[in-house]
């Protein structure tokens, strides 16, 4: 994009200021921003007088704030745009897994047309980036990637993906990794894996073909694990070892970890170290109906965690929104984070990292250079925007304006 | 008396099994005649009279929702943005600020209530029972106010208000305040944790139901003591509803130890509730452990929701949508199939559910009040699952619309 263009008036957090009690308020202003090639390059006050002839475009007083992630779904599995069907009951994982294989076949023709109401849904609710896993398995082949692929290809101007080779019925089982191998050349660019223990029942070959399809690819790694208890921790311990054998720093990622909840404190704390020194990160849901990592913990040691809001509307879950932001509420109000900073700091894991202002209140963003990557909403300050899941004005990528009016 | 025809209406027929499993649901378009405040006629056959015809285009219609637990006297809803402070001394924190809160808040109470009650109505309301404070701050101005928002309100919805002793019944000597609030609009006696605020079980138990008595009302009180000394309350609540006599009148509000406790003291202490008929609200909380709700409907409790608080001094969250809290409800729980999604509608509606578990239509039926809404899904369990919008509300025949002047909607 060439034509540059004034977004007027939008509320920017400048700071904390604190009552006689010691209570904190965000302090905001309004401002202009100039977005030239997808970049904010120049940050005026409201004061500030447009140079006449400059475009413009009104952002109507509504607070600004950065877009966020979406940073794990499953495009390919959700019945959006189809009719409704809730769910058939299963026994457990493995009957669930059955019945997945005997829908797939049916699903498989829609799946572009369903991703992109997934992709919509997701992209109206402020996500301008997307992480999706994709089906690899003995039944689907590349089928769904290729749905998945096209439908991504069609937002490329609206969004940022990943696309996780994903080996839904075990990476150790039939054919499956030729069939990885040939998903990591056809359009995915990270290696999945699921649960080395629970399905693949072989921790360390499942492990060391995840490293091994990440090596020879060159691509970064994330990993579903639903192993309950010191199972599932042993599993991101002993993957923490593979990733500092292979210096795979800063490349992987591990989904859900329930089980990173399920160890005493002190566990916890070793593994954050680790998982911090290797720069590996955590995925969550955030569910209510089974234990969390430690969040808190882990962000304080270091490690990046991220928020997704899974596949949904699908076999496996009836229920879901694909609102980013309200992960961030529902991670609020189970961790009672409810006085103005708490509530503002939490917004950083639904953007992926930046917060407007720091926990010391010194201005973050945007700042003059930042992609021009947010969201309008109707709400105050950032704190508002996490305890109340306002309305979405605006969601704005690379300076083009992705989903709603201005 | 006016007399239209709500057309094109989805009412649900029946349950679609395979192999013995309900898989889905049966629609069929109706169209509905209204009568003054009741249907009087379901037919299949459009009305050939054209004038007074409200078309529902396809929407589906659900009896209309209940919010049996929220505080619209003390909330920050209608007003600017503002954080909770830290918790430094648990509940006390909250009850201090409210010291030089409550005062703060009047001028502005109605107002806000109204706003609330806008929320709820918006989102398929037409029954509250709203908790108030009463307690020596504020006496009985809250009360007043709060008797003056839902009295505007009384076309389009009922109301209960439970005299709300906040800062404890006897530990802030409100007992006189409580007797005069029964007199000036209250239609329940409140109270709230005999054992852990008034610290005498007995004597708090025994004056919420005295007051009860003299009034001949009945009794809605907050209960978060956990496990045993939670459990113990129940027991002796339903010993004083007993012997008041107020068999079917009595609430526990969160009953938060009827999570705590599981199989045979469970049963226990749900077969002394349901003997007295007395039932239980709460909000479906997430930050700690949720009363097994669908274990409880099970044993013969009837469990309604609440939203308690949309924004206020004692948390920031709250939506005043009934629909997203039984989706949550429902997620909790793991109702995920099509017969266990329909069922959660229960909680919401005062227990009515369109389809009996035969799948048998059993609302709406000719003569019922015309007390509804229309809701944007295919079926019950899609708009439980998929969170509906509610498209219209309609109470006693009547079509629910806001009050508020076109300038107030700007910041709701």
């Amino acid at each position: 994009m060439t034509t540059s263009y004034w977004l007027t008036n939008v509320r920017l957090e400048t700071g904390y200021i604190q009552d006689e009690k010691g209570v904190y308020e965000t302090k905001t202003e309004l401002f202009h921003l100039k977005i030239q090639d997808g970049k904010i390059v120049e940050k005026q006050q409201q004061s500030f007088s447009i140079p006449s002839g400059e475009n413009t475009v009104d952002g109507k007083c509504s607070l600004a704030i950065p877009a966020f992630k979406e940073m794990h779904n499953h495009l390919d599995k959700t019945y959006l745009s189809l009719d409704w069907k809730s769910p058939t009951p299963a026994k457990n994982l493995k009957d669930r897994l059955r019945m997945e294989a005997m829908e797939l076949e049916e699903l498989a023709p829609t799946t572009k047309q369903r991703a992109s109401a997934m992709i919509d849904l997701l992209l109206s609710h402020g996500s301008t980036h997307i992480r999706t896993h994709v089906n690899i398995d003995p039944y689907i082949g590349l089928k769904n990637l290729e749905g998945i692929k096209t439908a991504l290809e069609d937002y490329s101007d609206k969004l940022t993906y990943e696309i996780v080779a994903f080996p839904q019925h075990g990476l150790l089982t039939e054919n499956v990794i030729p069939l990885m191998k040939e998903a990591m050349r056809s359009g995915a660019q990270l290696v999945g894996g699921l649960d080395p223990a629970g399905i693949d029942r072989n921790i360390e070959k499942s492990l060391f073909e995840v490293m091994n399809l990440a090596t020879e690819f060159d691509a970064d790694i994330d990993i579903h694990l639903h192993d309950r208890g010191n199972v599932g921790f042993y599993t991101v311990d002993k993957l923490a070892e593979m990733v500092d054998a292979s210096k795979w720093h800063n490349r992987v990622a591990v989904s859900h970890a329930f089980s990173l909840g399920e160890v005493p404190v002190t566990q916890q704390e070793e593994i954050a170290a680790k998982m911090s020194k290797l720069g590996m990160s955590i995925m969550s849901t955030i569910p209510i109906t089974s234990t969390l990592p430690p969040i808190e913990l882990l962000d304080q040691n270091g490690v990046n965690v991220y928020l997704g809001c899974d596949g949904f509307y699908d076999s496996w879950g009836p229920y879901g929104t694909g609102d980013v932001l309200e992960k961030v509420t529902r991670y609020s109000e189970l961790y009672r984070k409810s006085d103005e900073r708490s509530l503002a700091q939490t917004l950083k894991y639904a953007t992926g990292g930046p917060t407007p202002l720091t926990k010391d209140g010194e201005v973050a963003w945007p700042l003059v250079g930042d992609k021009a990557n947010l969201v309008l909403v109707n709400a105050s300050c950032s704190a508002e925007a996490v305890a109340r899941t306002p309305e979405r004005e605006a969601v704005i990528f690379n300076g083009k304006v992705v989903f709603g009016k201005l | 008396m006016t007399i239209f025809w709500l057309t094109n209406v989805r009412l649900e027929k029946g349950f679609i099994y395979e192999n013995d499993r309900i898989v889905a649901t049966e629609t069929e378009i109706c169209h509905l005649k209204i009568e003054g405040d009741k249907i009087t006629e379901i037919t299949n056959e459009i009305p050939n009279t054209i004038s007074n015809q409200h078309d529902a285009h396809g929407q589906l219609l659900l009896p209309s929702l209940r919010d049996m637990h929220i505080h619209i006297d003390k909330t920050y809803y209608g007003g600017p943005w503002k954080a909770c402070t830290p918790i430094t001394k648990g509940i006390f924190t909250r009850l201090e600020e409210e010291k030089e809160l409550l005062p703060k808040l009047l001028p502005t109470a109605q107002e806000r209530a109204e706003k609330m009650i806008e929320l709820l109505i918006k989102n398929g309301h037409t029954h509250i029972r709203t908790h108030c404070n009463v307690d020596p701050v504020i006496g009985l101005k809250n009360l007043e106010v709060t008797v003056n928002a839902l009295k505007k309100y009384e076309d389009v919805l009922t109301y209960e208000i439970v005299a709300f002793p906040q800062h404890g019944l006897l530990k802030s000597d409100s007992v006189q305040l409580i007797r005069d609030a029964m007199k000036n609009g209250a239609t329940l006696v409140g109270g709230v944790d005999p054992a852990t605020v008034d610290r005498n079980i007995e004597k708090s138990l025994n004056t919420i139901f005295d007051i009860a008595v003299e009034n001949n009302k009945g009794v809605d009180i907050h209960l978060h003591d956990p496990n045993t000394l939670g459990a113990f309350t129940f027991e002796r609540m339903a010993y004083y509803t007993k012997e008041s006599g107020l068999k079917g009148r009595a609430t526990i509000s969160h009953g938060i130890a009827l999570g705590d406790l599981d199989g045979v003291e469970l049963n226990e202490i749900t077969s002394i509730l349901k003997e007295q008929e007395m039932d239980v609200t709460t909000t479906v909380p997430i930050n700690r452990a949720t009363i097994p709700i669908p274990t409880l409907d099970k044993l013969g409790i009837r469990v309604s929701v609440g939203h308690d608080s949309i924004t206020d001094h004692w948390s920031p969250f709250g939506t005043g949508n009934t629909i997203q809290k039984l989706g949550v409800l429902a997620e909790r729980f793991r109702l995920s199939d099509e017969y266990s999604l329909t069922t959660a509608l229960k909680y919401g509606t005062g227990g009515i559910t369109p389809l009996n578990e035969k799948g048998k239509r059993v609302w709406p039926k000719v003569g019922d009040d015309a007390t509804m809404m229309l809701v944007k899904a295919t079926c019950s369990a899609e708009a439980v699952a998929r969170r509906a919008t509610v498209e219209a509300l309609f109470f006693k025949g009547k079509k629910v619309e806001s009050k508020l002047e076109d300038t107030d909607l700007v910041r709701v």
